[in-house]
């Protein structure tokens, strides 16, 4: 790896001022002079038919200026994947889930909207409410979306290899099941907007989401727009998590109220709404068969997965592929069979979220490794280490691995958690338990079919000549991409950071397909970097005609124009500069190296404005199976994980005590920002195995829309962390670098179940592992030791596993 | 989520307060610190015409410890009973109480008075109180008088307290020696959480060591109310105090409770907890009054 000014150090982030001092402004902070209200009215009921609306009295309240509902809106038809557009702004024949939209309010303020919400009359007729998987799929069930028989939305049978031959010569062919719950990505910025339609016909759209690009498609589609009269800008936003990566129904719906008026229109989700918009983690429903030779060879693996979707597709068609696809690596999977589904039911849409498709497919498979290896006699490393890709390899499912830092991120953990003192040698109680991850950087394709590149990225550097501005479309969400992106285009002029200025979430700046599939380090900054060394050779192009030196003996160093051979005389260029610049207290000393304030100066006399311009489009061709395109990535990260945990035997509180975290980000750019996505991550991680599971009652009400009963983690439940950055020098990234935004959540869940294991000698099928389901399974335990006295000590615990052994 | 209209009285003294509460009656509601009352507002879920702010009024602002007596003003905030001293030293149940309700941004609001009259199931105040045997004081234009807190809670979110009363005073003995007590609460995190179960227990040896001559367990989230373990009391009166009695008296305190399947949990398993935590809270109770 190269030696480096400013990047792959700790670098504070450039928009930590503003959010310390409160001066950053959210959505909710902008207030535009005659901006009116809006507020949604939402479905009471999760499955009815709509027999009549009547917005009159509504219409008439004093302050409301604007009624609308799907007449006005139009049925045009949107959703993130058009081979699965399948909502409307406003739902006109029937509603689908509880909180499904039916109309909006603008008003002179929000007190008068929710009043006329509440003057809407509805007259629905209501229709069996599917909950659950087996309920959408039964026989005869009703349909959520006409010609989705049964209820399935998306299918998947994908077989890569032969798992069925592979198993023939296998020693132990293992099954288990495994099943997470509906998580809410809980960001603590309810998604928002300001919808802005001038008298010149231009849509200005403030949104709190994770993808202009995405919301300006959507917004120009729905409303029937000349795209290029739809600018969508994002303000400070307070995370996302994958959600905000769509449209969501406020932003249409906030533009609508805007034409019809004339007026801004601002319209926030409260936070029960983010619970039934969201569409954050599915529940899945994985059954894995996996097949390993007695020396931990894994051969094959047979895989189910049902998901549970929820009224519309949202992601759904990328999840269900992602929690296929996903178990492609970190390990050598000659064979691998794979059968998903994803089923409409009554609940709200769920979508993507941090390691989208990925976490429950990875917990539950993990989990189940943990398993063979002690059934195999073998260290959880060991198997692991013995089955790991390469840097070279291609995945079964055709997934190219361009670097793999796992036997550096391997050695990290056991090492940097004493394993090798602490495995089986715990007292009863306590236990140890480690896993792998593995995760894309960056989806190799945009979720609609187009050539476009990902990425677009100017540099404009100051006519003055004293920094540079960078202009993107890129969302920064609170994961630090705006830093990120400045310590790259520093380092490609070859200036200090704080000569640069970060202008992003805007779509007059270009194109960018946003903050998800943890794509911006690599994507964007691959635009980046071609755009800051696209001015930086403009400005050493007119340096070499104005000094006589040939560019390639020119190099611009923290903020120094550094000569290789000979240095020029460089004194007219400094006249001219110090000439524009009487009275100015900095001009440069006689004895002054050149710096690249006098240098771009120059180049800007000479050519006029500076921009610097890059872009990207990930080279991924992807394999030739169907959906094989979900997966493809120009570069994967890969990470494990160790905890530490004691059980509480009598009340089953699980106190997680110590994670040592090893994840290969192929080159941190800003250390700093790589250590909080792992620990953010493993936070995360942490509600999903223990605490977090939306609720719903029996006819499909939400019951824990709120962050006192839905239930993340506080700073109380943290452990102690270790974090240790492997750099793999990706070949495909900038300078490097490739994700750790998503891949380091992948670990934790089946880290933490296999140190429940190790404590009390529980498996747990079923997540979160609260205090009463972990008691619950230590009392069965316990009764079945009893019970299977004289049985083999090995044979303990079989809830939800089976075995056959061939011998 | 708007807060409904309201109207709001900030009075400066008792006197004054009731004399606004004796005019509107239960069409006023008294605010604290506002963390339970203003969220229900929110929701709907209450709607008062008028606020009575007792917050700025001086005399319920004072912590009173002698040596017979601790006495709070109702609107002691949370966070000063977690971080009192004096407090921790003579009455340390009621200070884990204060420890594990909330974050540190609620604990800075809320009130003893508030989280008592709000009369929450599962709140964290009730049970250690109960437990020390505290009275609460009821004032109003025409008098006063003094409830103990085992006959204040009628129902959730339903106590003695008339709507033209203000609750001005918690009494709570200094325990005699020999005494201690242990209060748990068991929840899904950590901190800001609404608790499973939880359990405060209570108790007075004749001497160093034992026999038990008084005992008061108190479990919370298993009845409309918090309420007092009887029968597991009874087991402990007049015996020698070991883990084999706290067993047993553990064992009885779930024929005590009577709670409900939620989504909280399941009843089997919060009566699982009433028995686990009361023995370990006795365990802590019989821990402190050895030292006492």
């Amino acid at each position: 790896m190269g030696n480096f000014e400013v990047i792959n150090s700790r670098a504070s982030r450039i928009d930590s001022p503003a959010k310390a001092t409160g001066s950053a402004l959210y959505v909710d902070d902008i207030k535009m002079p005659g901006m009116l209200y809006g507020a949604m009215l939402q479905s009471p009921v999760a499955h009815a038919r709509i027999k009549s609306i009547d917005v009159s009295a509504a219409a008439r309240l004093p302050g409301v200026k604007a009624v609308v509902t799907a007449k006005e809106a139009g049925l045009v038809k949107f959703g993130v994947s058009p081979a699965r557009y399948d909502e409307t702004l406003f739902c006109h024949d029937k509603v689908r889930h509880h909180g499904d939209n039916v109309a909006a309010v603008a008003a002179v303020d929000l007190e008068t909207a929710m009043h006329a919400l509440s003057l809407i009359q509805v007259d629905y007729e209501e229709l069996p409410v599917l909950i659950t998987i087996e309920e959408a799929t039964a026989e005869g069930a009703p349909l959520v979306h006409d010609g989705y028989p049964r209820n399935i939305c998306a299918e998947i049978h994908q077989e890569f290899g032969n798992v069925k031959e592979a198993f023939k010569e296998c020693d132990l062919i293992k099954t288990t099941t495994f099943v997470n719950k509906r998580q809410d990505a809980a960001f603590i910025e309810p998604q928002g907007c300001i919808a802005h339609f001038d008298i010149f016909g231009n849509l200005t759209l403030y949104s709190s989401t994770q993808s202009v690009h995405y919301v300006q498609r959507t917004v120009a589609m729905v409303l029937g727009l000349p795209i290029g009269k739809v600018r969508v800008v994002k303000p400070y936003v307070g995370a996302g998590f994958g959600p905000k990566a769509a449209a969501n129904h406020l932003e249409p719906a906030a533009c609508l109220l805007s034409m019809k008026t004339g007026k801004p229109v601002k319209m926030n989700f409260e936070r029960e709404q983010v619970f039934m918009h969201s569409r954050g983690r599915h529940q899945f429903f994985h059954k894995f068969t996996t097949g390993v030779k007695k020396d931990g060879t894994i051969m094959g693996l047979d895989h189910e997965c049902y998901l549970n979707g929820g009224a519309y597709t949202s992601f759904g068609i990328g999840t269900v592929y992602y929690a296929g696809s996903l178990l492609g690596g970190p390990y050598k999977l000659r064979n691998m069979k794979y059968d998903g589904y994803r089923v409409y039911t009554n609940l709200p849409a769920c979508g993507a979220q941090r390691g989208h498709g990925g976490v429950a497919a990875r917990a539950g498979w993990e989990q189940q490794l943990d398993m063979i290896a002690e059934e195999l006699g073998m260290d959880p490393f060991d198997l692991r280490q013995k089955n790991m890709l390469v840097a070279g390899d291609v995945t079964c499912n055709g997934l190219k691995i361009s670097s793999f830092g796992m036997p550096e991120c391997l050695e990290a953990v056991r090492s940097g958690s004493d394993w090798k003192s602490k495995k089986g040698k715990l007292p009863r109680g306590k236990g140890i338990g480690m896993a792998c991850g593995f995760f894309e950087s960056g989806a190799g394709y945009p979720s609609y079919p187009s050539d476009t590149y990902h990425d677009t990225v100017l540099v404009k550097l100051a006519e003055d000549g004293g920094s540079a501005l960078v202009l993107s479309a890129s969302a920064e969400i609170g994961q630090g991409s705006d830093t990120a992106l400045a310590m790259i285009v520093a380092e490609g002029l070859g200036i200090p950071l704080e000569m640069v200025r970060v202008q992003s979430g805007d779509t007059d700046f270009g194109v960018d397909l946003g903050a998800h599939s943890s794509r911006q380090t690599l994507m964007t900054g691959h635009a980046a970097k071609e755009a800051a060394e696209d001015a930086r050779r403009q400005v050493i192009e007119v340096l070499s005609e104005e000094l006589k030196t040939s560019a390639q003996d020119m190099d611009i160093k923290n903020g120094v124009v550094k000569f290789k051979m000979e240095k020029p005389d460089f004194t007219p260029l400094r006249t001219r500069y110090i000439k524009e610049h009487r009275g100015w207290l900095d001009n440069p000393a006689t004895d002054d190296e050149l710096s690249f304030r006098e240098a771009s100066r120059i180049a800007f006399l000479s050519r006029g404005t500076i921009v610097g311009k890059g872009k990207y489009k990930p080279p991924v061709p992807g394999g030739s199976s169907k959906g094989a395109t979900v997966g493809t990535s120009p570069a994967y990260g890969c990470s494990a994980q160790v905890v530490e945990l004691s059980v509480d035997e009598e009340t089953g509180k699980i106190t997680i005590e110590q994670m040592t975290d090893a994840h290969d980000c192929g080159l941190a750019i800003n250390r700093t920002s790589v250590e909080a996505q792992m620990q953010g991550s493993f936070s995360m991680g942490l509600g999903e195995a223990l605490f977090e599971e939306v609720k719903f009652d029996s006819k499909g009400r939400l019951i824990n829309g709120d962050l006192a009963e839905y239930k993340i983690p506080s700073c109380l439940d943290m452990p102690k962390i270790k974090s240790i950055i492997v750099e793999s020098n990706e070949p495909n990234g900038p300078y490097g670098a490739k994700e750790v935004g998503e891949g380091a959540i992948m670990p934790t869940i089946p880290a933490i179940l296999n140190a429940v294991y190790d404590a009390v000698g529980v498996r747990i099928y079923e997540l979160p592992m609260t205090p009463e389901r972990i008691c619950t399974a230590i009392k069965e335990y316990k009764e079945k030791r009893i019970d299977a006295e004289y049985e083999d000590q090995s044979k303990r615990n079989r809830a939800g596993s089976s075995i056959r052994l061939y011998d | 989520m708007l807060l409904p209209k309201f109207d709001f009285d900030e009075p400066a003294t008792v006197s004054e307060a009731c004399e606004i509460l004796a005019e509107f009656g239960a069409k006023a509601k008294v605010i604290a610190g506002g963390t339970d009352l203003t969220v229900n507002m929110k929701k709907k879920l209450l709607s008062p015409e008028r606020l009575v702010s007792i917050a700025r009024v001086p005399e319920l602002q004072r912590v009173d410890a002698s040596s017979t007596m601790l006495k709070l003003g109702p609107c002691v905030t949370i966070a000063n009973i977690a971080e009192s001293g004096e407090i921790g030293k003579r009455w340390g149940a009621i200070c884990a109480g204060a420890k594990a309700l909330g974050s540190p941004l609620v604990r800075n609001r809320a009130t003893v008075g508030g989280n008592l009259g709000s009369a929450r199931p599962a709140g964290d105040m009730p049970p250690s109180l109960m437990a020390y045997g505290a009275r609460v004081v009821l004032t109003k234009k025409s008098g006063q008088r003094v409830v103990f807190l085992d006959n204040f809670f009628r129902g959730p979110g339903l106590t003695e307290i008339a709507p033209e009363e203000i609750m001005t005073e918690i009494q709570v003995d200094a325990p005699p020696p020999h005494a201690g007590a242990g209060y748990i609460n068991l929840g899904l995190r950590s901190s800001c959480d609404c608790n499973i179960v939880n359990v405060a227990s209570y108790l007075v040896l004749e001497g160093p060591g034992g026999p038990i001559k008084e005992a008061r367990i108190v479990m919370g989230c298993v009845g409309p109310t918090q309420r007092r373990a009887v029968s597991a009391e009874k087991a402990l009166i007049g015996k020698k105090p070991c883990e084999a009695l706290f067993t047993r008296a553990g064992e009885a305190a779930m024929t005590d409770s009577t709670p409900i399947d939620d989504f909280r949990g399941s009843a089997a398993y919060k009566k699982e907890m009433v028995k686990v935590l009361t023995r370990r809270t006795l365990a802590a109770a019989f821990e402190e009054a050895l030292k006492s």
